[in-house]
């Protein structure tokens, strides 16, 4: 800590602040976020995070695209979890419609979205592992991330940018032979889990990083608008998933799991734990899977919706992604509005790392595990 | 995601001069009148209601279509049909939709406990884009207020550090208004 | 390359050239800079299945002490003077390899008022790796193509070119070779 005792001497040794910038090109920004932290010896005693290096306007470009050429862009947000960026635009432009998605899409939405899920909050393992300084998770979450970017290729043929979800339901069906390879995938991942907690989670000096640094009070949470594990993580329980569920989560049996004090450390365990969560859900979905349609009747090539908004959001990895969309009767959105929820989560930075150490910095932004594309869209 | 009418009615009463407004599809959303409304608006639903939790901010601009020079390049040039081309921009109204030159300002805000949702609109003038600033309720106001700003240039009074959030220093012009023309820079191509 | 057997040891007989540009190819330390989406698929690249440590591709943080920069992702307006900065704080001989659609042209961004349609309108680049975003596969074959350009680098320039014109791409920022 900054000690008094240090200013008093005249022209002697003085604490002055200084001013650190990390960043665009930091390796552990997850992409090209700047901070500007002011420092008093080791303590931040300003933090003003700095963004719009990846601004691509995504929001300018859909007012020239149509319908199904906006899925595209959607894809590109959050890049980690393309699968929910397309259910979320998807499930607005139905509302606009009023399109009524078969229920085999429903399902298919749900397991592709779930194992999005798992897929994002690994990549956030390896990630947050390699910033406290644990590099071995990292090749371990890939691995079995690899495994369900090759159930996506075998599916929809993409490993990171899906365009799956459409307007209507779903590009491309699966087969009894997906089926069993997913079985094969979550039986395998099930004891990775515990793995995870025995390599990273409950590792003494991961711990020490990690656990009562970067504190959340609830009602804090709440007022700066955090979604997703980030708020749960504080000890709210708010997951789109069960207070408006969507494509069908009413009928899967799933816990929400929450954290104790909201520390770095709840934030990552509760993305652990959602992961455990998540096989649940896929393996319901799994075993239910209803037959019929993929895609609804009368979706034209060129939809053109009657005039009106419509607002829906979904339980992103990240938070509570929602879209606003309003159509003036046109074959483009009149406009598109992203509720992006690492952008809502990250404008907490400049209040809680305030008095932090500056070794901190890095345990509190990766346990937020944003993603720039969806910050400055 | 119900009506949930006394909520909306004790809203309505307080706040003279709104009224329920078409809603953004199956949320109840109110218009205020002023711009002086929507703090009293907004503390009473934060404070009594129960709305803790400012889950948007966000405008729309009605002037018409998008101006196509806000685009660097022709935007969906479309070379394979001959015939659609050029970009799916309606030039005319649909039907319900006038266009008129407002920035339509949307906030929306959530009850955690009961899942309850409510939108609040106002209309301001688009060469007078100003409105009152949440930040002072709502700490999650403030970066998206200053998206807001940045790309419609709306004014938002109190708010402590309204600077540019997304677009580079260099650029001209709020490029989400419907009448962005983008001037070139030196990246562009010559 | 000969080597010949003689009495007290072996000898090796080979030219500065070759044996300058068999060490660079080999020790290709690319700096983490991860953009956007293509981010994702090169820290894939990085990691157990595709194992990129097989080409003597190393990832590091800090641009001294890295010899390629991996442009992965969208270079928006505002990004783009950092990245000149951190180009011209990376040593000679340094690589530039342009992932993905973004970077090589704009990409699905082309008409988009805050993007630079193509990273090599601010920096000279060696290689195009086109897709969207690009596979690991592909991005191991961009590896192996710039080997291979690597090898027919010398150290004397042919009729004074710049190192730019000698790796045959276009330099546009005006430096000193």
């Amino acid at each position: 800590m900054q000690s008094e005792e240090l200013i008093v001497t005249e022209g002697g040794l003085e604490m002055d602040t200084m001013f650190v910038n990390m960043g665009p090109q930091h390796p552990s920004t997850h992409g090209v976020l700047r901070l500007g932290l002011t420092l008093a010896g080791e303590v931040i005693t300003k933090a003003f995070p700095d963004i719009g290096y990846l601004h691509r306007g995504t929001e300018k470009l859909m007012e020239t695209r149509s319908y199904h050429q906006c899925v595209v862009l959607t894809d590109r947000w959050d890049y980690c979890s393309a699968m929910t960026n397309n259910l979320a635009f998807c499930l607005s432009a139905e509302r606009l419609f009023g399109t009524q998605v078969p229920p085999r899409a429903q399902a298919l939405r749900v397991v592709m979205c779930e194992l999005n899920r798992i897929a994002s909050h690994l990549i956030l393992l390896g990630t947050y592992g390699i910033d406290i300084g644990a590099l071995t998770p990292f090749l371990y979450t890939f691995r079995e991330r690899e495994m369900i970017l090759d159930l996506y290729e075998k599916c929809c043929g993409a490993r990171l940018t899906y365009n799956y979800i459409r307007l209507g339901g779903v590009a491309a069906d699966i087969d009894s032979g997906w089926v069993a390879k997913c079985r094969e995938f979550l039986e395998f991942f099930k004891p990775r889990l515990d793995e995870y907690d025995t390599l990273l989670s409950f590792n003494p000096i991961f711990l020490a990083r990690t656990k009562d640094i970067g504190i959340i009070s609830k009602e804090t949470a709440v007022a700066w608008g955090l979604s997703g594990p980030n708020l749960r993580g504080s000890g709210v329980s708010y997951d789109v998933r069960k207070s408006e569920p969507y494509c069908g989560y009413e009928q899967y049996d799933f816990e929400v799991p929450l954290g104790a004090s909201g520390s770095c450390w709840d934030r990552y365990f509760c993305r652990v734990q959602e992961m455990r969560q998540s096989v649940r859900i896929v393996e319901q979905a799994l075993a239910e899977l209803p037959t019929g349609e993929l895609m609804a009747k009368g979706v034209p090539k060129i939809p053109k919706p009657p005039a009106g908004e419509a607002y829906a959001h979904v339980e992103a990895p990240r938070g509570d992604l929602g879209i606003f969309l309003v159509s003036d009767g046109g074959a483009a959105p009149y406009r598109l509005h992203v509720r992006a929820p690492c952008f809502i989560n990250l404008a907490i930075l400049q209040e809680i790392l305030v008095g932090k150490k500056v070794a901190d910095v890095i345990a509190v932004l990766g346990s937020f595990d944003i993603v720039l594309g969806e910050v400055d869209r | 995601m119900s009506a949930g009418a006394d909520f909306l009615d004790r809203l309505l009463a307080a706040v003279p001069g709104s009224q329920a407004d078409t809603p953004v599809k199956d949320y109840p959303t109110v218009r205020l009148s002023a711009p002086k409304d929507l703090l009293p608006a907004a503390r009473l639903l934060k404070d009594e209601l129960g709305f803790d939790y400012l889950e948007m901010v966000t405008a729309v601009d009605w002037l018409g279509p998008v101006n196509l020079g806000g685009f660097v390049s022709n935007p969906n040039p479309n070379p394979f049909t001959q015939k659609h081309p050029g970009p799916p921009v309606s030039p005319v109204a649909g039907p319900g939709v006038t266009y008129r030159p407002v920035l339509d300002l949307l906030w929306s805000f959530g009850d955690l406990v009961k899942n309850r949702k409510v939108f609040l609109r106002l209309e301001v003038p688009r060469d007078r884009a100003e409105a009152p600033s949440l930040t002072g309720l709502f700490p999650a106001a403030d970066w998206q207020e200053r998206e807001a700003f940045d790309l419609f240039g709306i004014r938002f009074a109190g708010h402590p550090n309204l600077i540019k959030i997304l677009t580079p220093d260099f650029l001209q012009g709020h490029p989400l208004r419907k009448d962005y023309v983008h001037a070139k820079d030196r990246y562009d191509a010559e | 390359m000969v080597a010949k057997p003689v009495p007290g040891g072996q000898v090796v007989l080979t030219s500065t050239d070759y044996i300058i540009d068999l060490s660079r190819k080999y020790s290709l330390w690319p700096l983490t800079f991860g953009l956007a989406c293509c981010a994702i698929e090169m820290m894939v690249a990085y990691a157990g299945r595709f194992d990129f440590d097989r080409f003597g591709v190393i990832p590091r943080p800090s641009p001294r002490q890295a010899d390629l920069l991996l442009i992965a992702g969208t270079v928006t307006k505002k990004m783009a003077e950092p990245i000149v900065q951190i180009y011209h704080q990376m040593p000679e001989p340094r690589f530039v390899m342009a992932m993905g659609s973004c970077a090589n042209c704009g990409g699905p961004y082309y008409d988009s008022y805050a993007v630079v349609k193509g990273v090599d309108r601010i920096i000279p680049v060696d290689i195009y790796v086109p897709g969207c975003p690009p596979r690991p596969e592909a991005l191991i074959y961009a590896v192996m193509e710039l080997q291979k350009k690597i090898m027919r680098m010398k150290l004397e320039r042919t009729y004074g070119a710049t190192v730019q014109a000698e790796k045959g791409s276009r330099d546009l920022t005006g430096e000193p070779a």
